[in-house]
């Protein structure tokens, strides 16, 4: 069909601002109206929507442009963080080369680009391999991305176990911290919040700037048309496949110091990352960004509600999956949604 | 002409006659072979649960609980084209409820039994029905997403209600004598057989009925149905609520013969199982998630304690039963998309054509 | 007379595209009335929003009269009004007759009896039976609708449209994709179902001898707005029509005289 080419309308950022403000104002109550405790309700926020950013975005430009929503994408980012705790502690892996590098910050450095090269290969198999024969048949597709996504966990837990890790190995890059309104924050989590910030305008600029960025667009606006000008769309497919991949592993890899690796990380972000991309209208870049703010505020600001003894821990568990039914609920169509 | 339709449906059904009564004669056979009573050993007024032949009606009884969690599944997948990521919660739910009418309320027995039934029936209903009012109107991704979304709540919900046990589940022991496991298997097996056959019978009408021919034309092409005056959105959430309510009915089966109620009831694993039997059996064909069913029970039982050891490296299969399935799953997809009947359907159509 | 279908300002628009520009046409009851234009023309827009699978940006849909805007797609298969596709849009794993007869089935009463087998309710079967006759369709009856070679299944899909018996019917370029050599023989179908009296068809073609023979009325799309409107006869010599569009691409019959 065709689809839209003019940016979102004045009514969609309406709707945006009011929305996050609702959540602001959600934080705030959460909060109990202290500033210290809102403000890092608001960082940590952040840092999630940087870090859901990373899956959402490849699996946002995956379903514009090949229309399959790919469940094994939480699956990366879960794989990445393993990969990254296991090579930056020696002692508890299973990966073995982790050790030869002794200096901590460059051995997680390390780390993390290993895991991103593990999610890119692993992104390259699942669509070379495992998609493409199946092009023609889109229920096929869908449900092999959660036969893979099954597959992942139980590697997971194969390899490492049931149960869940917590970061030992201080990395001098986490124990600078600062202070708002008296309460700490970890240096890491603004760094890792600027880095997102970063990446962001980075894929941005590939997407608006660059030749294979505007094949990519194209695409998704039309792929028909895409092939119809003697552009290869299954290389493209390809590499926005492996990109995407390689972006939540890369998120998991960077998460892991403060979230720890847990076999719950997958589904968790899967499902998050899905309300983004359902709230920001399903394959608009500039929609995957604005929702994943909303959504990274509205889970943070949900965590923090829990954190009250009559409310209980359970919710902060359920947090995405009730992010989620709220959004297929009352905003289907999403913020940047178009009807098709 | 009276008689000429009997010969007509003896022809045409023999197999699953024959199959009936093999079925109904199964504890008794065993039995017979294996010189073990079907109703226990007896001490007393009581029975012991043991012998060859209460063991191969455990393994029955399982089989057909499995098989109708996977025939309902294969009616939204396989006839309808609607994709659920969430069946195991209406598993789990079956079970769940049940013991909680059965163990909580402190009614009689068999009141708290049909009490539980009931209830198993009407909150599957409502849930499919409204998790498919809610979705179905938009692309039909949304409904898969959201049934993953609900049961992973579900999931997380019960593995930390305290009233429910947590983690550990609970043990469902008040249940009426007739049926209870531990004191007459063989009713249960009979329940058990009865729900299997009467879901098996219950699909093949439904399907070929005009509304099962309506489901057809949805998973072919819903814009069509529409374009020719069918409101689809009413027929998928007849599948739904059908296939829900199913789910929730093999989930007391389980629930029954385990006797024990736990999260693994709500496991991922039980919607693997039913999409993995589903395609393996083949897809929209009626006797493929029986016989994907009955595999998949039977290799669990006879691998399940197997260990395979590939140099030094020693292999669990119970402990990798998941991972195997998964990959067993992506291999099939690829390689045998339309499984054992669908497969078998396709050679014997190309051999009565030529 | 109220004419049985009538657009007030139809407008589409996708994003910044406005496929289809404010466009007013009336069809008479019982007329054959065709729709042509360049490709992009939004033809196909327009039938979508004829049948009811868009909703219009603005303007207005009645058909007898009656306001059907926001009448949904399946809904308006009930008032009469049914559309065959221009890509091929059947059921392909279902047999001919299935296809058929769940058209003649969708309008009855029986869709929710779940205990009875569609095959036995013997209306509908007879309905099939006979729009797969006046297609010439019924020696293939029975195998999947995917294996009829593609001139079969474009009178596949009319036999579908006809067996919901609807009294007007909108053709989204019925010969798409054929083989020149065959297309006279739809058009001798399309041209019986003309001949039964009670219908009123519009029809998307690019063939221009069967526009300028076979209909009462042509309307002209370009770029989305009515380019003209009028008999075959005033359309062969509307000037305008002829040097912006018609002259260029067709043969036009009637544009010599």
């Amino acid at each position: 069909m065709l689809k839209s080419l003019v940016p979102a309308g004045r009514g969609s950022v309406a709707t945006s601002v009011a929305l996050i403000g609702a959540i602001l104002l959600f934080a705030l109550y959460a909060a109990n109206f202290s500033p210290g405790i809102f403000a890092i309700t608001l960082l940590s926020g952040l840092l999630r929507a940087m870090l859901l950013f990373l899956v959402a975005a490849g699996l946002s430009l995956i379903f514009g442009l090949m229309d399959i929503l790919n469940f094994a994408q939480g699956g990366y980012f879960m794989l990445g963080a393993y990969i990254t705790f296991d090579i930056v502690h020696p002692d508890a892996g299973v990966i073995p080369f982790g050790g030869f590098i002794s200096d901590p910050t460059l051995r997680f450095a390390f780390a993390i680009m290993v895991a991103t090269l593990v999610g890119a290969a692993l992104g390259y198999v699942l669509e070379r391999g495992l998609l493409r024969p199946l092009y023609k048949r889109a229920l096929f597709q869908l449900v092999l991305t959660f036969g893979v996504s099954i597959i992942l966990l139980e590697v997971v837990k194969f390899l490492w176990g049931p149960s869940p890790y917590s970061w030992t190995v201080r990395l001098p890059i986490q124990e600078a911290q600062f202070r708002i309104f008296d309460t700490p924050f970890s240096t890491y989590r603004l760094f890792v919040i600027a880095m997102g910030l970063l990446l962001m305008a980075g894929v941005t600029v590939l997407l608006r700037r660059t030749r294979i960025g505007i094949i990519i667009r194209a695409g998704v606006q039309d792929p028909e048309m895409v092939s119809a000008l003697g552009i290869n769309v299954r290389a493209v497919f390809t590499l926005v496949f492996t990109l995407g991949c390689a972006l939540a592993a890369f998120g998991g890899g960077v998460a892991v110091p403060f979230l720890g690796a847990t076999n719950s990380l997958g589904s968790t972000f899967l499902l998050a990352s899905i309300a983004v991309i359902v709230l920001g209208g399903l394959g608009s870049f500039e929609g995957t960004a604005v929702g994943s703010v909303v959504v990274g505020l509205g889970w943070a600001a949900m965590e923090q509600f829990s954190a009250r003894p009559e409310i209980g821990t359970v919710l902060a568990s359920m947090s995405p999956m009730l992010l989620l039914a709220l959004v297929l609920l009352l905003r289907p169509k999403g913020l940047f949604g178009e009807d098709r | 002409m009276a008689q000429n339709r009997l010969t007509r449906f003896l022809r045409s059904e023999w197999i699953y006659i024959v199959s009936s009564v093999l079925l109904v004669l199964f504890p008794h056979i065993v039995g017979w072979m294996t010189d073990s009573s079907p109703f226990g050993v007896q001490r007393g007024t009581r029975y012991i649960m043991s012998g060859s032949a209460v063991y191969w009606m455990s393994i029955l009884i399982d089989i057909f609980a499995l098989s109708v969690l996977v025939m309902s599944y294969n009616l939204m997948f396989g006839f309808t084209g609607v994709i659920s990521f969430g069946h195991a919660m209406f598993f789990g739910l079956g079970g769940y409820l049940l013991g909680i009418v059965t163990q909580m309320t402190g009614l009689p027995p068999d009141i708290a039994f049909i009490a539980g039934v009931a209830l198993v029936i009407v909150v599957s209903a409502v849930l499919g029905l409204g998790i498919g009012f809610a979705t179905l109107r938009l692309r039909g991704v949304y409904f898969a997403i959201f049934t993953l979304a609900v049961s992973e709540m579900v999931l997380i919900y019960f593995g930390r209600w305290a009233v429910t046990g947590g983690e550990d589940g609970f043990a469902l022991s008040t249940i009426p004598v007739w049926i209870d496991a531990a004191q007459s298997r063989i009713n249960l097996y009979y329940v058990s057989l009865a729900l299997f056959a009467g879901t098996f019978v219950f699909i093949r009408r439904l399907v070929n009925s005009p509304a099962g021919a309506v489901f057809k034309a949805i998973r072919e092409n819903e814009m069509r149905a529409q374009a020719i005056g069918f409101n689809t959105l009413r027929f998928k959430l007849l599948s739904i609520t059908i296939a829900s309510v199913l789910g929730g009915l093999a989930g007391i089966i389980h629930a029954l013969l385990a006797k024990k109620i736990g999260p693994e009831m709500l496991n991922v694993s039980h919607t693997v199982d039913a999409l993995l039997m589903t395609i393996i059996g083949g897809v929209g064909t009626f006797t493929g998630p029986i016989l994907g069913a009955s595999g998949l029970t039977l290799a669990d039982v006879l691998l399940r304690e197997a260990t395979v050891s590939i140099g030094s490296l020693t292999i669990d299969i119970g402990d990798s039963w998941l991972l195997i399935l998964g990959l067993i799953f992506v291999l099939v997809v690829l390689i045998f998309p339309f499984g054992i009947v669908g497969t078998w359907n396709r050679l014997r159509m190309r051999f009565t054509r030529r | 007379m109220t004419p049985i279908l009538e657009t007030r300002s139809l407008t589409k628009a996708f994003g910044g595209l406005v496929a289809v520009n404010d466009v007013s046409i009336q069809v008479e009851e019982g007329s054959t009335h065709a729709v042509i234009g360049p490709n992009g023309a939004g033809k196909t827009t327009l039938f979508n929003l004829l049948c009811g699978n868009f909703k219009p940006t603005s303007g207005r849909v009645f058909y007898r009269g009656q306001d059907i805007t926001n009448v949904p797609l399946h809904q308006r298969a009930h008032l009469g009004i049914g559309r065959s596709f221009q890509i091929i849009n059947l059921f392909p794993n279902l047999t001919v007759l299935e296809n058929v007869r769940l058209a003649a089935q969708a309008l009855g009463h029986d869709n929710f009896r779940i205990f009875r087998r569609a095959s036995t309710i013997v209306s509908y079967v007879a309905r099939a039976a006979e729009a797969l006759e006046i297609v010439g369709l019924q020696g293939q009856a029975s195998v999947p609708a995917s294996v009829l070679p593609h001139g079969g299944k474009r009178k596949l899909e009319l036999a579908i449209l006809l067996a919901a018996d609807p009294k007007l019917l909108l053709l989204d370029e019925p010969t798409a994709g054929m083989a020149s050599e065959q297309v006279p023989e739809l058009m001798q179908i399309i041209e019986r179902v003309r001949s039964l009296g009670g219908r009123t068809i519009v029809i998307v073609e690019h063939n221009m001898n069967v526009v300028m023979n076979a209909c009462d009325r042509i309307t002209v799309m370009n770029l989305g707005q009515v380019l003209a409107e009028g008999t075959p006869a005033e359309i062969g010599a509307n000037k305008q029509v002829q040097d912006v569009y018609l002259g260029e691409l067709y043969d036009l019959p009637g544009a010599h005289a």
